[in-house]
């Protein structure tokens, strides 16, 4: 059963990989190249989604709610 | 990288304001939820749970949207387009002195905005046209990266050009429908209507950019 570390520790994953994201979002919005609009969408929002879903995935975990 | 052409110059212009705003808006959002993640116990009131959601669900998803929104308007642009070398020419010959060239009569004279050149003619005026657009740019990304790219003056379109796409403004319009050679052949305009007869066909329109000329023809040197 995960303890109140564990969902801090997935909410830290699942914040870094949002950060990663919007990072990557960021440099391309200032790059301006065709291949920065590749990067953004299948680099950058890819990220982002990971980061969503794991963020998601670990309010339904099973003890998410009881050990926050 | 600039693309210098006689008086002017395409390039990926300078950022503008609202993207300046929106890295801005995106930076604040990775330190705001950087910060937030590093505090100990920061989920553990209802309150904390309440900013956990809006910093990890909903400011990534609207940062996400106004980026893709903002790339994809930016991907629209001449600059954008002629970005690529395979293109520079293409972008060149919008400069030609001719008033018989297609792509430089209309680029000159703005019957397309100068900024949008290329995606005004070359979108699909239909149903999900800009996202047929899009995806004729994936493929142009991987001929230009994964294949051998053709010479500029041997790039094809990928299908035959529609007069949907001319006809877009063209409709209606007084110059073209009462256009004494439009209606020299009273079969003709149903025709070009129809897209039986291509308005870029020979004899008509057929030099468009004609970028395996582009030595032997004289260059305007743009708006001052």
């Amino acid at each position: 059963m995960p303890n109140a570390n564990t969902i801090e520790k997935r909410l830290q994953i699942a914040a870094a990989l949002i950060i990663l994201g919007l990072l990557v979002e960021a440099v391309c919005l200032v790059w301006a190249r065709p291949l920065a609009f590749l990067i953004f969408v299948g680099i950058g929002m890819l990220l982002m989604f990971a980061g969503i879903v794991f963020y998601l995935i670990s309010l339904v975990a099973p003890g998410a709610g009881r050990s926050q | 990288m600039r693309f210098a052409f006689p008086g002017f110059q395409f390039g990926l212009s300078p950022m503008t304001l609202p993207t300046i705003l929106l890295i801005l808006f995106i930076a604040f959002s990775a330190i705001l939820i950087g910060l937030f993640v590093s505090r100990p116990g920061a989920t553990v009131t209802r309150g904390g749970k309440i900013t956990a959601f809006l910093l990890l669900f909903f400011l990534p998803i609207l940062c996400a949207t106004m980026g893709l929104s903002s790339e994809l308007e930016r991907s629209k642009s001449t600059a954008f387009c002629l970005s690529c070398h395979t293109m520079e020419l293409f972008g060149r010959s919008l400069y030609v002195d001719d008033p018989g060239h297609l792509a430089a009569a209309h680029f000159q004279n703005h019957r397309v905005p100068p900024d949008n050149a290329c995606y005004t003619c070359h979108s699909d005026y239909a149903m999900f046209g800009t996202f047929k657009t899009k995806l004729r740019g994936l493929q142009h990304v991987y001929v230009y990266y994964l294949t051998k790219p053709p010479a500029p003056e041997n790039i094809k379109l990928y299908t035959p050009f529609n007069n949907r796409e001319c006809l877009h403004c063209h409709a209606g319009a007084r110059s073209f429908e009462e256009g004494a050679v439009h209606n020299a052949d009273p079969d003709l305009l149903p025709a070009v209507k129809a897209n039986k007869i291509s308005c870029i066909s020979s004899g008509c329109h057929e030099v468009v950019h004609n970028v395996a000329q582009l030595n032997q023809v004289k260059f305007w040197n743009g708006a001052h």
